[in-house]
């Protein structure tokens, strides 16, 4: 199930998958329940940016030889 | 992307201070492959250790390492999954003694850390995400962040990080099943904690397609 939510099935696995969930409501609904899970912390868990300290820190640490 | 690899190791004079012609074609290839990583890097690190300085510092060890140990990085590889894992070794290193009991969550804690990450971010003039969307989003946060290590950890890493099983699996150490088992059920439980929410803001809706 995850898998298939993931996109990690394979071409035949997706293709099998998908035959099933037209026809088994059971799988259709967690199928679809674990998308809007999935997509819910995908949009909305907040990605703070890297202060520019820490940038510049890394940027001049390739700077030096080691 | 692919920098030709010089094989011209002749020696190089000794210079204080200035890069050898090696060093140059390191340097350039560090900064193409891993330095664009630095902002998932630091998000990763904040998640871990819950505290913007110990991230600061989490996110510096884990490039010096990083750039020290380049040559040990395998080209074609995905150069953020070998960040990643530096950087949760060094994490697992440097604060196993003080780990805390798994599953058990401390809310006034991510509390304080989500108030004084949004401080110090306020500083920064691009904020891609504003105060009320941020303020919105903290129910999402905490739910994900109660949920058991090992759940929260693979979520992450697939779901806001876009690794793939085979490279989670590398980073957790465990087999691809494991991770794929360990997704489902941290999804379900995370679904039960975010039914409110989902309810709230719409999510119950089908974006594409139709629901009987």
């Amino acid at each position: 199930m995850s898998a298939a939510v993931d996109g990690e099935l394979t071409l035949k696995e997706q293709e099998g998958f998908e035959k099933h969930i037209l026809t088994c409501t059971a799988c259709f609904t967690e199928f679809k329940e674990a998308q809007k899970t999935k997509n819910i912390i995908r949009e909305k868990i907040i990605r703070f940016k890297a202060p520019q300290s820490l940038v510049n820190s890394i940027l001049k640490l390739s700077d030096t030889p080691l | 992307m692919n920098m030709p690899s010089s094989p011209n190791n002749k020696n190089v004079p000794e210079q204080k201070n200035i890069l050898s012609e090696k060093e140059k074609v390191k340097q350039q290839e560090f900064q193409e492959e891993a330095v664009e990583h630095i902002n998932a890097l630091y998000n990763y690190a904040l998640h871990l250790t819950m505290n913007p300085d110990d991230a600061h510092d989490l996110v510096q060890e884990t490039y010096l390492k990083a750039y020290k140990f380049f040559d040990s990085f395998e080209k074609g590889t995905n150069c953020k999954a070998w960040l990643f894992k530096i950087l949760k070794n060094n994490y697992i290193n440097k604060f196993r003694k003080n780990a805390r009991e798994p599953g058990k969550v401390d809310y006034d804690l991510i509390k304080d850390f989500y108030h004084s990450i949004k401080d110090t971010q306020s500083d920064n003039e691009d904020l891609n995400a504003g105060y009320f969307r941020s303020l919105m989003h903290d129910e999402v946060y905490q739910a994900l962040s109660s949920l058991p290590e090992e759940f929260k950890e693979v979520i992450q890493l697939c779901d806001i990080e876009g690794f793939t099983y085979e490279e989670i699996a590398n980073m957790v150490e465990s087999p691809i099943g494991t991770v794929r088992s360990r997704l489902y059920r941290g999804r379900k439980l995370l679904r039960n904690k975010l039914n409110d929410f989902a309810k709230k803001h719409g999510y119950d809706t089908d974006d594409e397609e139709t629901r009987e």
